[in-house]
């Protein structure tokens, strides 16, 4: 019953005559196929992210967001009043760098020298010496009482948006508080979506009687009240504050990061684990089964790349969200410790001080237009991450 | 096709072959009760011949394909599977359906599969390179360079151009990413390819491509081919011998033409007065 060779290749009627039709659209096709092989190929994640650039108010919030966070590590370079350098008598200082007491420069006072009060000194002797000030010469945690009345003080020319009821500068604050406030919000988003992805996955993939357990465990550790689980933490727990390290290098920083982490996770693993049921059904999960790569690779490799949409397009808001519950915590005095420079501190003073105007608008203003900021880029991401677009592009 | 009769000729064996899929239901899900997708499938293939199985949808026929690949286990909870599958390997006949994901590996570059879904078996986030690549990866001990040199031999194989390893499944055309599936299938020289509905997903003119594609590929590398469909119209031109499938059975099991021609089955007369005629006035 060999079937001849001849008609073999002609295969079905109905494929034999439109065959020569197709023949003729594929030569049509032809340049134009040649047409699109002189792209460079794109994959599905620059596609979008071109789609993001495009649209421009997200785009021009996430440039600008992502700048000044980016520079607002090099804040004390440029809002410090610790002295850039100083060239005193002949010999050149970098305080910035190094630590020097304030006898070096012949200053009468233990500890940190008084750069500012130094700068005037050496500039009225008119030696020679000098000292290099940053732009903006006060720290974060100075208290200025050198001015006339009783902090807080009302914007001047040298303090820009005044100082708050301890006589700390209130811009200083803000631009510290904003690194922060970041930071934070992206720490927590870091380790929480790292939790729920992983947790998420394994659920979604393994399935069966462990995602049943899994989900049961994840219903009630949600329900727990995560402010009183701070209140109780931090009651235990006594925040302290290093003095002289970076507000993000303090103990109590990283303590809240993680239990903010802790109590984050679970959103994300409701996504993940559907994403993951409803890739795992598609055939290219198929294929890679009979080809025989690993259980891990069929998970991480595979199916994690295509269900990472949620978690990227969720990242902005959920920026939004830690900023606003650091704000919160911080506001009611169980976030950092004072005295770390925080939005949500400032609020709280804001709030005791209704009539100072510049301490309730300066830091609402500034947390406002964060948040709104990160909201556009949320937009932005949502729509150009949009998964159906492409599925309808069939 | 040869006609040799004797056993030795046969690579692969079902023997009464049954797959159930369990139904689960109540407020702790426990298994209320089961779907017998695959009620006694017993099935041979033979070196270089190409076997169809037709049948409407929702019959079993792909659930056959998956369970010679042996991915039922680990695509469904709780699947319960029966019977034989032997694969005759030149080291000895092996019970497929017994054995595990660790044992199979060492058969899997052997057994091949060609998806129905040219838009959903190839993963967007990985380049044609590097799906192509995949069983290469994992089955060889081949170098990069030999590897990228066999994806480009590959892809000409299947009339791709090998420029075209570095771009993303979406941007080819339904009939381009079946033929970048046939080429993964192809990566590791198998000796059985299942090929489940590979082109009913294309258009008619595409179909025509493919399948004399798959001919040619199965004339020189000597494929032995299950190839499922529901269009007995397509089955009938690739396939030596043909099984109708009802209601996961066999019911009628036979050379192509005759099964065309003359079917013997009411199911089978069914299913053929649904081709269309492409020539109302022709007598079939």
């Amino acid at each position: 019953m060999t079937i001849p060779r001849d008609q073999r290749n002609s295969v079905s009627e109905i494929a034999a005559r439109t065959a020569i039709e197709s023949h003729e659209a594929e030569q049509v096709a032809a340049p134009l196929a040649g047409a699109v092989a002189a792209a460079p190929p794109e994959s599905v994640f620059r596609r979008r992210l071109r789609k993001f650039r495009r649209i421009k108010r997200g785009y021009y919030s996430f440039l600008l967001i992502a700048t000044a966070y980016i520079l607002s590590f090099l804040l004390p370079l440029a809002v410090n009043s610790t002295a850039l350098v100083v060239s005193y008598q002949g010999d050149y200082y970098v305080p910035i760098w190094r630590y020097y007491p304030a006898s070096t420069f012949g200053q009468a006072a233990f500890g940190e020298p008084d750069y500012r009060a130094l700068q005037a000194e050496l500039a009225q002797a008119g030696a020679g010496d000098w000292v290099l000030m940053p732009p903006y010469p006060y720290s974060p945690n100075e208290s200025l009482l050198d001015q006339p009345g009783y902090p807080p003080h009302p914007p001047s020319r040298q303090h820009f948006l005044g100082t708050d009821d301890r006589g700390r500068d209130v811009l200083v604050r803000l631009t510290y508080g904003f690194n922060v406030s970041l930071t934070f919000a992206l720490l927590v988003m870091l380790i929480a979506d790292g939790l729920g992805v992983t947790i998420g996955s394994l659920l979604g993939y393994v399935s069966g009687t462990l995602d049943l357990l899994g989900q049961r465990v994840i219903e009630i550790w949600s329900s727990l009240p995560f402010l009183y689980t701070i209140i109780i933490v931090s009651s235990i727990v006594v925040p302290v504050y290093v003095p002289g390290r970076m507000q993000i290098m303090q103990p109590s920083f990283w303590l809240l990061v993680i239990i903010l982490s802790a109590f984050e996770w679970m959103g994300i693993t409701y996504y993940i684990r559907g994403e993951f049921y409803r890739e795992k059904a598609k055939d290219y999960v198929a294929a890679a089964i009979v080809t025989g790569v690993s259980e891990p690779a069929i998970m991480f490799r595979h199916i994690l790349p295509n269900a990472l949409t949620p978690v990227i397009s969720f990242a902005p808001f959920t920026i939004v969200a830690n900023i606003g519950a650091l704000v919160a915590l911080d506001f009611l005095g169980f976030g950092l410790p004072a005295p770390t420079p925080s939005w949500g501190e400032l609020i709280g003073q804001g709030m005791e001080n209704l009539t100072k105007w510049w301490l309730v608008f300066f830091p609402l203003g500034a947390l406002f237009t964060t948040l709104l900021l990160v909201v556009f880029i949320g937009e932005a991401v949502r729509e150009a991450f949009d998964p159906k677009e492409y599925s309808r592009l069939r | 096709m040869t006609t040799a009769t004797d056993t030795s000729d046969v690579i692969l064996d079902l023997q009464d072959l049954r797959v159930r899929f369990p139904v689960f239901g109540g407020i702790i899900p426990r298994k209320t009760s089961e779907v017998r997708a695959v009620d006694g499938v017993s099935l041979t293939l033979r070196r270089g011949e190409t076997v169809g199985l037709v049948g409407e949808s929702g019959c079993g026929k792909t659930t056959v394909g998956r369970a010679i690949v042996n991915i039922l286990r680990k695509m469904t909870y709780r699947v319960d599977i029966e019977g034989r599958i032997v694969y005759h390997h030149p080291s000895g006949a092996v019970d497929l359906a017994s054995l595990g994901q660790r044992q199979m590996r060492r058969y899997r570059p052997d057994l091949q599969m060609v998806f129905q879904d040219p838009y959903s078996s190839l993963n967007p986030r990985m380049t044609v390179g590097a799906i192509v690549e995949e069983p290469l990866r994992i089955h060889t001990r081949q170098t990069k360079a030999e590897r990228r040199d066999r994806v480009r031999w590959l892809l000409e194989k299947v009339r791709l151009s090998p420029e075209h390893a570095t771009r993303y499944p979406h941007e080819f055309s339904g009939g381009q990413r079946q033929r970048i599936g046939i080429a993964r299938a192809l990566a590791t020289n198998p000796k059985i390819v299942i090929a489940d509905e590979p082109v009913s997903a294309l258009d008619v003119s595409i179909q025509a491509q493919v399948i004399n594609l798959m001919q040619d590929l199965q004339e020189e590398f000597g494929l032995s081919y299950i190839f499922i469909s529901h269009d007995l119209s397509v089955v009938r031109h690739i396939a030596n011998r043909i099984c109708v499938m009802y209601f996961g059975r066999i019911v009628e099991e036979g050379p192509a033409e005759e099964i065309y021609l003359r079917p013997q089955h009411p199911y089978s007369k069914t299913l053929l007065a649904a081709v269309p005629r492409p020539d109302p006035d022709r007598r079939r």
